[in-house]
């Protein structure tokens, strides 16, 4: 298969990027553009680990070609680390201790961070099914939901 | 062809399929990505996701199972790009909608540079991961009637746990009583597997089915057909044996939830 640019709006800035066909979106956030909040676990979608936003809906970027991203607006969790909501949830985490390993917390932020925006005061039924996608194997889910449900509820955006 | 690649990229990961050319299909949203009603038959777009499904307000009432099913498929991020054309060609009893279609007696329209045509989805399904599309033409809408009145639909879905599961075992139904609400006029019910890995439905229950009363007896005997046309292979998800008795065990919840329903509308 042969290389081709494509563009890839990430965080906010335009970046010209080649790529093979079968390079996945999770490859070239990573190995081309240095975006290591997004990580690789199963690779077969199972694990919801490398979840980031694509035009505003929260994806697996493993389960995606960046060619299918061209054109499109990518948001990872560096692009948020100076916004309100962000810095809140992370905040919440860190309160709660919903962070052992870390390796799920890039996602678990991600996947809050979508639910704020369209939620104030989501149930806890609604903050399980937005991170149902994805797997913690450490800290149990509980201080994750404590720590949504109070940065959610930590003021409007 | 590629529609998000849910399902293609483990795959191709997996080196279980290599493909010498991609031809991605996912960016022609403006034709292939709606959700329309007119005169009693649902028209789904093949780019339609299964968000789109569970945002729609056309899956209450008779057509709940959409709904039902939707909810239960993968996760927000699979849910958000998985799209309705990508299952139905995937083929594969993972395909959690396929069954749901076939319940329904869904058509498929698979379009060429030729021309169009339209197909039954179980006539479109032939085996394990093979379909009757041609090299040159791509499935464009799967469309289906909206049930009647006494008509009732629902869906069972059993995975390793509730969210982000490959289904073990997952059942349709959808169900037409005559006006006296206790005989059954038709019964369509379709699973992920009835022999091997291909979804399809279960005939000899629905043939079984048809004319007869809706009770506890006829649900009792219908469980036995359903055993006896089964013919389910094992592998690391569940035994074979095991998926049998959850089929029967799936087909009689559905069977007392549309009489529930139903006997309760009377």
């Amino acid at each position: 298969m042969t290389k081709r640019v494509i563009t890839l709006n990430v965080n906010g800035t335009e970046h010209p990027v080649q790529v093979d066909a079968p390079d996945r979106l999770i490859d070239v956030l990573r190995d081309q553009l240095g975006t290591k909040s997004v990580k690789e676990g199963c690779s077969t979608g199972d694990c919801g680990i490398c979840a980031v936003l694509v035009d505003g809906r929260l994806v697996n970027s493993c389960l995606m070609l960046a060619a299918q991203c061209d054109g499109r607006r990518v948001l990872t969790l560096e692009g948020l680390l100076n916004d309100p909501s962000m810095k809140r949830l992370q905040g919440t985490f860190m309160a709660n201790n919903a962070a052992q390993c870390g390796f799920c917390t890039p996602a678990m932020l991600m996947a809050s961070w979508d639910l704020a925006r369209h939620s104030s005061d989501p149930s806890p039924e609604e903050i399980k099914v937005a991170i149902s996608g994805i797997l913690c194997r450490c800290t149990g889910y509980y201080q994750i939901i404590d720590s949504v449900r109070e940065g959610c509820r930590g003021g409007e955006r | 062809m590629i529609a998000s690649g849910t399902d293609l990229l483990p795959r191709m990961r997996k080196r279980q399929i290599a493909p010498s050319v991609l031809l991605d299909i996912s960016s022609f949203t403006e034709d292939l990505r709606y959700i329309r009603q007119t005169d009693g038959v649902v028209r789904l777009g093949a780019l339609t996701t299964v968000t789109d499904l569970l945002e729609s307000p056309v899956f209450h009432a008779n057509l709940s199972i959409i709904r039902e099913a939707a909810e239960l498929f993968g996760a927000p991020q699979v849910r958000n790009v998985a799209t309705v054309g990508g299952n139905v060609c995937s083929a594969a009893s993972s395909e959690d909608l396929i069954p749901v279609f076939m319940a329904l007696d869904a058509s498929v329209k698979l379009i060429s540079a030729k021309g169009e045509r339209a197909l039954p989805l179980k006539d479109f399904i032939v085996g394990k991961r093979e379909t009757a599309l041609g090299p040159s033409e791509i499935l464009s809408e799967v469309s289906f009637a909206a049930p009647g009145g006494h008509s009732w639909t629902a869906y069972e879905k059993l995975g390793r746990r509730n969210m982000l599961i490959i289904s073990i075992v997952n059942e349709a139904l959808s169900l037409t009583l005559e006006d006296d609400l206790r005989t059954i006029g038709s019964a369509r019910f379709a699973l992920n597997r009835v022999s091997g890995r291909i979804p399809a439905l279960a005939v000899r229950t629905n043939e079984f089915l048809g004319g007869r009363k809706l009770s506890e007896e006829t649900i009792g005997q219908a469980q036995k057909v359903l055993a006896s046309e089964l013919s389910l292979t094992s592998d690391f998800r569940g035994s074979g044996s095991y998926r049998t008795e959850i089929a029967q065990a799936f087909l009689k919840r559905l069977l007392q939830r549309c009489s529930r329903m139903l006997g309760g509308a009377s």
